[in-house]
């Protein structure tokens, strides 16, 4: 594989990053619900570049049995790369990445999931990264929130996924992929949007106390963002169109 | 009851605030109260919940449910109930008391794939709901097609005072018998009936919020039903 | 992958709908369903398609990077096809490492497309015994409804039709990508799959979920161009008789005659 050299500007002087868009502009989002035959609950999303598939089964029996919770339901996560979802072909053997971010989505998901009326039983979450392109964990998380609710799971509130990061000593909403390799610092956050809490928040790089600040700000703002799709998703899917 | 006011909903969404009671599929955060799944909230004079528009099946004591059974030991049969759990049919609800695992053969009256009209007869979550047939209404399924529709549309398919089934059943001269757990089997003599009658109820799942549908499925129907 | 269990009613009807020489959905005995076929959509990878054959959907992506020969075989590149029932297609399906029908499923699409030579690998050579281009073929199945074995297939040769070719330099004898610069696959070429089952004495075309489900038997036959058989494959518990297997090989080379027409629309010939 040949080597590029790192020739992009990652931020101009008017403010315009390497992919044109500004400061605390996310890429380009598209959220649809529903989108396969046999799951309990499905979603699709493009984010930037990248294509995800979630889907959800469940409530349902558990097998092995002994990992059943008499008291309330479990839930399960695997997030998983196809093989032609990035530049160089991935073994299709779960990596060690993919399975730390698989517990990070269970976990950031969990809070929001309300299984204590499903005593012994299993909601199984399946996302599958068809093409990845940077903050593909926060587009997982937002794909795998729509899915549940498709699925009728009852949860506290959504779920809603997006990263912030430094970027030539700028703060910047939602970074791509070559802003994630020659930048200074990504931190993807995910955000319960009406209880006003953070389930996920996970940080590559280092900042200052006040960029951490500002970094956590921005990037709830971008979920608040990706939280009208994943509404618009829903509602197009269930009520006929994405107007009240 | 016509002061209920009505509002499509997803989870997290914030129905109203102030002194409610929290019902069904929403829960109290501080003086707000939220929907906890996609459907239609429903504010009453003293309480709020919303109807679901998808999700699983819960058993309910008593609920007319059809099963498919999907194995079996030699104590009972286990049932798919489009439940999260599978439900259970003891032996001795077919068999009778007398029945003796050693000489009683399970698979002579219920095998694999077998469809049963059923009841539920009870439901706790600490263990997997039991299922009787030992009523006169109920029992194997012998012919018809089984479709399966979310079990949140079922009141929908049933319809004020039976009305939707009642519409469907008429004008295509099928039977319908709808489990409360979405497992519908349709019988009917005439294989168009019968086409049709699968057609209307599919309509019906997917178009369960629209208003005024009990007459527009009768439209579609034709002017054969009375 | 465990199959779904069928009511009876189903199945009931299924056998004697057979017995009319007819199928539930409609479907002639030799008819395959609807085929549905987007390439590109993985605009990452070199090639790429998401086939819908039915209600049964796979998203299959080529890959194509240098690589080692084989030992024994430096003088070709190297082609190798995978397959995955992503979880999310069946809720009987459990993650993990491939069990063995996903093995055979894997396999069979290889060797369909292999033993047809539709690539010609002779092509694909960058440094003979040292360095040569690799093909990755990816299936993932990503919503089952019976047949994995014609959905997978067609889905890797429309990715195989429409994928582009990096060019590689060799500097000092490694590889060097030359950006933007790309070429067409040497396809030779175009294996079609026909999967048939058996339910009692019937042979159909294509079975979906509820027809895998009572079948006794099945055959997968691949054809190329010429019409000539490439790739057999007999699973399933019960036997054929001899008749049978002549007749599912005039069976395959007439559906897949017409199949062929469309991945050729889809692949842009």
């Amino acid at each position: 594989m040949g080597v590029r050299k790192s020739d992009i500007v990652l931020l101009d002087d008017k403010g315009i990053r390497c992919d044109g868009r500004s400061i605390e502009e996310p890429r380009r989002i598209m959220i649809k619900a529903g989108v396969l035959k046999n799951a309990n609950g499905s979603a699709y999303i493009e984010f930037g570049e990248n294509k995800i598939l979630a889907g959800v089964f469940g409530p349902r029996d558990v097998h092995p049995k002994h990992l059943a919770n008499t008291d309330r339901g479990i839930l399960r996560c695997r997030y998983h790369m196809q093989p032609f979802s990035v530049g160089e072909r991935k073994n299709p053997a779960p990596s060690r990445r993919e399975i730390e971010i698989s517990k990070v989505i269970k976990e950031a998901l969990e809070p929001a999931v309300m299984l204590e009326n499903f005593p012994r039983t299993v909601v199984d979450v399946f996302i599958e990264i068809l093409q990845a392109d940077g903050g593909s964990r926060c587009a997982a998380l937002d794909a795998a929130a729509v899915a549940l609710a498709d699925a009728g799971i009852p949860m506290r509130d959504m779920v809603s996924a997006c990263a912030a990061g430094k970027v030539a000593d700028t703060i910047v909403l939602d970074i791509n992929n070559e802003e994630d390799q020659e930048g200074q610092a990504d931190m993807p956050v995910a955000y319960m949007p009406n209880l006003g809490k953070v389930t996920l928040v996970q940080l590559d790089g280092v900042l200052t106390p006040q960029e951490y600040e500002k970094c956590v700000n921005t990037a709830i703002n971008g979920c608040k963002l990706v939280y009208e799709f994943q509404k618009k998703a829903l509602r197009e899917k269930f009520f006929g169109d994405s107007s009240q | 009851m016509d002061d209920i006011k009505r509002k499509y909903v997803i989870p997290g969404d914030v129905i109203t605030t102030g002194p409610y009671r929290a019902e069904d599929n929403v829960h109290l955060f501080g003086d707000k109260i939220i929907a906890t799944t996609v459907g239609i909230s429903e504010i009453y004079d003293s309480g709020v919940r919303v109807i679901p528009l998808t999700g699983v099946y819960v058993p309910r004591i008593d609920d007319f449910i059809i099963g498919m059974v999907k194995s079996h030991t030699s104590l009972s049969w286990e049932l798919d109930i489009n439940a999260c759990y599978p439900g259970i049919l003891p032996a001795q609800d077919v068999f009778g008391r007398d029945f003796n695992p050693k000489v009683d053969e399970l698979t002579s009256r219920l095998k694999t794939g077998d469809l049963i009209a059923a009841r539920v007869a009870n439901s706790d979550r600490s263990r997997d709901p039991l299922i009787t047939i030992a009523d006169r209404d109920l029992g194997k399924i012998d012919d018809g097609e089984l479709i399966k529709i979310s079990p949140t549309k079922v009141p929908r398919l049933i319809g004020k005072r039976g009305s939707m089934i009642q519409t469907i059943e008429n004008a295509t001269k099928a039977q319908i018998t709808i489990g409360q757990n979405g497992y519908v089997v349709v019988s009917c003599e005439e294989a168009e009936g019968l086409l049709k009658a699968l057609d209307a109820i599919k309509i019906v799942e997917e178009q369960a919020h629209v208003p005024n549908l009990t007459e527009r499925i009768q439209e579609m129907l034709g002017s054969s039903s009375e | 992958m465990n199959v779904t269990i069928i009511d009876q009613l189903k199945k009931k009807k299924i056998l004697s709908l057979l017995n009319d020489g007819q199928r539930v959905d409609g479907r002639a005995l030799d008819e395959a369903r609807s085929l549905v076929i987007d390439t590109g959509v993985i605009p990452k990878a070199e090639g790429s398609a998401r086939v819908r054959l039915g209600d049964t959907e796979v998203v299959t992506g080529v890959k194509i990077q240098p690589d080692k020969p084989f030992p024994d075989l430096g003088d070709r590149g190297i082609f190798i096809c995978t397959a995955e029932i992503l979880p999310l297609a069946d809720p009987n399906v459990e993650p993990g490492p491939p069990n063995e029908d996903v093995i055979e499923l894997a396999r069979v699409v290889d060797r369909g497309i292999r033993e047809s030579s539709m690539i010609d690998l002779t092509k694909l050579v960058l440094q003979k015994d040292k360095s040569v281009i690799g093909l990755f073929v990816d299936n993932s199945v990503t919503d089952y409804d019976g047949n994995l074995f014609d959905a997978c297939s067609y889905a890797s040769v429309a990715s195989l039709l429409t994928c582009k070719v990096p060019k590689w330099e060799l500097k000092n004898d490694v590889p060097t990508l030359v950006e933007g610069e790309f070429s067409e696959p040497p396809i030779t070429t175009i294996p079609v799959s026909v999967t048939m089952g058996k339910i009692g004495d019937q042979i159909i075309v294509d079975p979906n979920a509820d027809e895998w489900g009572c079948m006794d038997a099945r055959m997968t036959i691949t054809t190329n161009s010429d019409g000539n058989i490439c790739a057999i494959q007999k699973g399933g518990h019960d036997g054929f008789t001899v008749e049978q297997l002549i007749k599912c090989s005039q069976i395959s080379i007439s559906t897949a005659a017409k199949i062929r027409e469309i991945l050729k629309q889809a692949g842009g010939r």
